[in-house]
């Protein structure tokens, strides 16, 4: 269950083979003085791993669209007379520009906005982590909001359930402060197959898959969703939600060659391939 | 008029035709009385007056003939519900059911004046017959409004009698996509909405833009508290909105058209089903349009509530029956916006302006204005001003002329402190900047912006820091959530201005507000939460004074946030009556018959009873 994180961490988004395609403008980014050139419609962000600058991150994953939610990633994007702070991760480079990431008022905003969140989830260990490493050691702000404890409302739980899974089982409800992640009207999801994909995702650790050996179930917590676990017939060891297994084997198809090829894999390749079919991703070698 | 109704017209010169039609129909000695349905005077119960005069109409047996019509906003709502007979311009202000007969009687039939519902100038005392004399009135140019409270809206063939859809003849039948676009370029259009963004180039950018179909949408989702600009155009003459929409589309080469109407507005929805329906009877939507090898449909959505679906991106999201939430705009929506497709987006009144600048010319338009902004904006002027209701002025024309000439000035001889601009994210301009122009640079120089149009003006009783943290409250209550530092800094803002009208303001506390002003600005994914901080920002500069009352004096110089001053009473105004003794819930206040009373400020609440109960006007705050 939890090599998923390991298996999401190697995806990347399918880029569509249009952009691929030669003869079309490869833009210069200048991030911090450094020169790089990336495709068009690559992301700052793109570019600035490139050119192994690190910026931070909370609610991009490449396996699933960018929806620029935690404002974490600020950068200084020069206009000529001004300069515009713009999110790295979602902005799309179409032609050569100049970026700053550890301009002064990026590093502040940047950090403007992890103080806010530490205010939000001050638990949360992960979140401590990368805070520290941006050079941030604690919040001035009060915990004045908190509609669910430890999140920072990121969405990549949502997005992947729905990008991926292909379930939507949870979503976000309320608006504003009192917003939250939650399957409808709070209450356990029918559609849920216990995955745990959002448990992966999840970079502060608030969700968390938990095993209940006695009933033999698996809960997604805090969405309280359960979904009966496939037992070992052998060994009686619990191995995957049931629902999981279902999905699985009506999207592969057993009787191909190329099924009979992956029985010649190891454990692990062959989970890498099979989580490569479930969704639009590619499946990328180390 | 009923067998006009039904025929489609195929060509220009249908159109034409009709109107020659419905002018001959018409008879020269026809009166009409113009009763006000717009929803100030609604409110005040004016379609019963309308049925009223309805009635009156059937059961005269004048040789003249009498056409009652329900309008749209005057805008002088204050004065509501308002009455306009015609010919001769007569304004008759304050109308209740019983003056129905009367004016009936007299002015309708008789042709003599109702001396007593006219207006009277509150300064001069004199009475003015007719709307030009009315100095609310004198200043105002009306553009967007021009048919309002002239048409009934939900008569196309009012509006079509008056112009209306000439101007998309004329588009159709003599000006290409370019010729269109180039006279709203002329014209200097820009958008109404809040952003002031050139309306030719977005259309232009739309029309180049890859991609079909595209689409053209009317954001009607006004959500501003207390303005009701949008809503006056949409109830009081739809058809401008459905023109102007006609002739983008033609511009920008779509033929599917929304119309985004907050559902708290189900008159509005009405009114433009109905006129949308009458448009199609006509030909006038729909395939083929007068003939022309133009088509193009409108389709109206109801938000559901939520003050964010006017942002663009929240809006079509919305649209395509997703959660109204914004998303980056880094592509713009006129490349990629409804279903990913070019959409081009402007708002009502927008819309509006574009039939008038197509049939007086691009230049006529520019003529009004600065050199920036151009044309006319509708404003809704409400507050402490005498005049509160909905007024068009020029460009340019300074905040002053706006409050004293069209406002009337200060309501009760109190002085003018502030007046907010921009709806809840604009915001507060003190005396020092009045004779700033309206115009959007200007504007947004002053921390302020032009927004859609909202006007509040406060008098010296109102509390900044209160101003502040009300639209700040109302922000964090209608922000999405989505992006961190509008959820989370406008919350902490909101935390901090509490404290302060809590009389519990830290030292410090001015600098921890700009610095979140500062971060929502830089870094908030929409423009709710890049100008959230402006209410806030604008009050601490230029009423820094305040603030500091509040935080180190814990005092309240307004005297409006409770815990921060006292009530005491004046023993020379007081009579000794009793009254406030008696009413005091907590039985702070001692007195006898003839002896002055006195407020014990350990038991006082600071409930206020005393306040508004005392008739002598003894009780103060202090």
């Amino acid at each position: 269950m939890y090599a998923l994180r390991d298996l999401l961490g190697e995806m990347s988004l399918c880029r569509s083979a249009e952009s691929i395609r030669k003869g079309k403008p490869v833009p210069t980014v200048t991030i911090d003085g450094c020169k790089v050139r990336v495709k068009k419609d690559a992301t700052i962000l793109d570019a600035a791993k490139k050119a192994g600058i690190w910026i931070p991150t909370l609610c991009y994953h490449p396996a699933v669209s960018s929806e620029a939610s935690c404002r974490l990633c600020m950068v200084e994007l020069d206009r000529g007379e001004w300069r515009q702070l713009v999110t790295a991760c979602n902005y799309p480079v179409r032609r050569d520009i100049v970026v700053y990431v550890s301009s002064e008022r990026a590093q502040q905003a940047r950090r403007g906005v992890m103080e806010l969140l530490l205010a939000r989830a001050p638990e949360s260990e992960e979140l401590k982590a990368l805070a520290e490493r941006m050079g941030v050691k604690e919040t001035r702000y009060p915990n004045v909001t908190e509609s669910q404890r430890n999140c920072i409302l990121c969405g990549l739980c949502v997005q992947v359930c729905e990008e991926i899974i292909g379930k939507a089982a949870i979503g976000f409800a309320g608006r504003g402060a009192e917003r939250v992640v939650a399957a409808p009207f709070r209450q356990p999801s029918e559609d849920c197959i216990g995955c745990g994909a959002c448990a992966a995702i999840c970079p502060v650790g608030t969700i968390k898959v938990r095993f209940h050996k006695e009933e033999q179930e698996v809960e997604i917590s805090p969405f309280k969703s359960r979904a009966k676990l496939l037992v070992c017939q052998e060994c009686g060891a619990l191995i995957t939600s049931t629902l999981v297994n279902e999905q699985a084997l009506t999207k592969a198809n057993l009787n191909s060659e190329e099924f009979r090829a992956r029985l010649r894999l190891c454990p692990k390749c062959r989970r890498l391939q099979t989580v490569a079919q479930l969704g639009a991703v590619t499946f990328r070698k180390k | 008029m009923t067998v006009l109704s039904n025929k489609r017209l195929n060509s220009i010169s249908d159109l034409d035709d009709m109107r020659k039609e419905l002018l001959s129909l018409r008879s020269p000695s026809a009166k009409s009385v113009h009763v006000c349905t717009g929803p100030g005077c609604a409110a005040k119960g004016s379609p019963k007056l309308y049925e009223l005069f309805c009635e009156a109409a059937q059961q005269a047996d004048a040789d003249v003939e009498i056409i009652p019509k329900a309008v749209g906003c005057h805008g002088l709502c204050e004065y509501g519900p308002i009455v306009l007979i015609q010919p001769g311009d007569i304004f008759y202000q304050r109308v209740e059911e019983p003056d129905v007969a009367e004016i009936f009687r007299e002015t309708v039939v008789g042709g003599r004046l109702v001396e007593r519902l006219l207006y009277e100038n509150p300064v001069t005392g004199q009475k003015a017959e007719t709307v030009d004399k009315i100095p609310f009135y004198k200043v105002q140019k009306r553009i967007a409004l021009a048919y309002n409270g002239l048409v009934d809206p939900t008569k196309i063939t009012d509006y079509i009698a008056l112009g209306g859809y000439s101007a998309l003849a004329k588009v159709l039948s003599s000006m290409t996509d370019e010729d269109v676009i180039s006279e709203v370029e002329t014209a200097g259009l820009r958008g109404r909405g809040g952003g002031g963004f050139p309306t030719a180039r977005k259309w232009r950018s739309c029309k180049e833009a890859e991609g079909s179909p595209r689409y053209v949408i009317c954001n009607g989702d006004e959500g501003d508290p207390g303005a009701f600009m949008d809503r006056a155009i949409m109830e009081g003459n739809p058809h401008s909105v459905i023109e102007g929409m006609l002739i983008g589309a033609y511009a920008i080469g779509s033929s599917d058209g929304y119309i985004y109407v907050r559902n708290e507005y189900p008159l509005s929805v009405e009114r433009l089903k109905l006129a949308i329906e009458q448009a199609k009877e006509l030909g006038l939507l729909g395939e083929n349009i007068l003939g022309s090898s133009f088509s193009f449909d409108i389709r109206i959505n109801r938000g559901a509530g939520a003050f964010v679906c006017g942002e663009s991106t929240a809006l079509m999201a919305s649209l395509q029956g997703r959660t109204g939430e914004p998303r980056a705009k880094y592509i713009h929506t006129v490349e990629s916006g409804l279903w990913e497709k070019p959409t081009n987006l402007n708002n009502v009144e927008t819309w509006a302006n574009v039939p008038a600048i197509i049939n007086g010319g691009g230049k006529s338009f520019a003529s009004i204005g600065t050199e920036k902004s151009k044309g006319t904006k509708v404003f809704s002027l409400v507050g402490k001003v005498v005049n509160s209701g909905l007024v068009e002025v020029p460009m340019g024309m300074t905040l002053r002329q706006i409050i004293d000439e069209v406002g009337g000035g200060i309501r009760d001889g109190k002085r003018f402190k502030a007046v907010q601009t921009g709806g809840p994210s604009g915001g507060c301009i003190p005396e020092e900047h009045l004779d700033a122009r309206v115009d959007f640079d200007e504007l947004t120089k002053l921390g302020s912006m032009m927004g859609s149009g909202g006007m509040i003006v406060m008098d010296e009783d109102t509390c900044m820091v209160n101003v502040a943290k009300y639209f700040t409250n109302f922000l964090q209550k209608e922000s999405c959530g989505k992006c961190t530092p509008c959820r989370e800094g406008l919350s902490q803002m909101l935390y901090i201005l509490d404290r302060i009208t809590d009389g519990e303001g830290q030292a410090g506390d001015l600098e921890r507000l700009e610095e979140l002003a500062e971060l929502l600005e830089g870094t908030a994914l929409c423009a709710l939460g890049k100008t959230a901080a402006n209410p806030t920002m604008s009050t601490i500069r230029y009423f820094r004074d305040e603030y500091e009352a509040h935080i180190k004096e814990k005092r309240c110089p307004a005297k409006e946030c409770r815990g921060l001053f006292r009530y005491e009473i004046d023993s020379e105004a007081c009579k000794a009556c009793g009254i406030c003794l008696k009413n005091c819930p907590v039985g702070a206040i001692t007195g006898e018959k003839k002896v002055a009373h006195v407020i014990d400020q350990e038991k006082c609440t600071l409930c206020g009873i005393c306040w508004e109960k005392c008739p002598f006007a003894a009780v103060l705050k202090v």
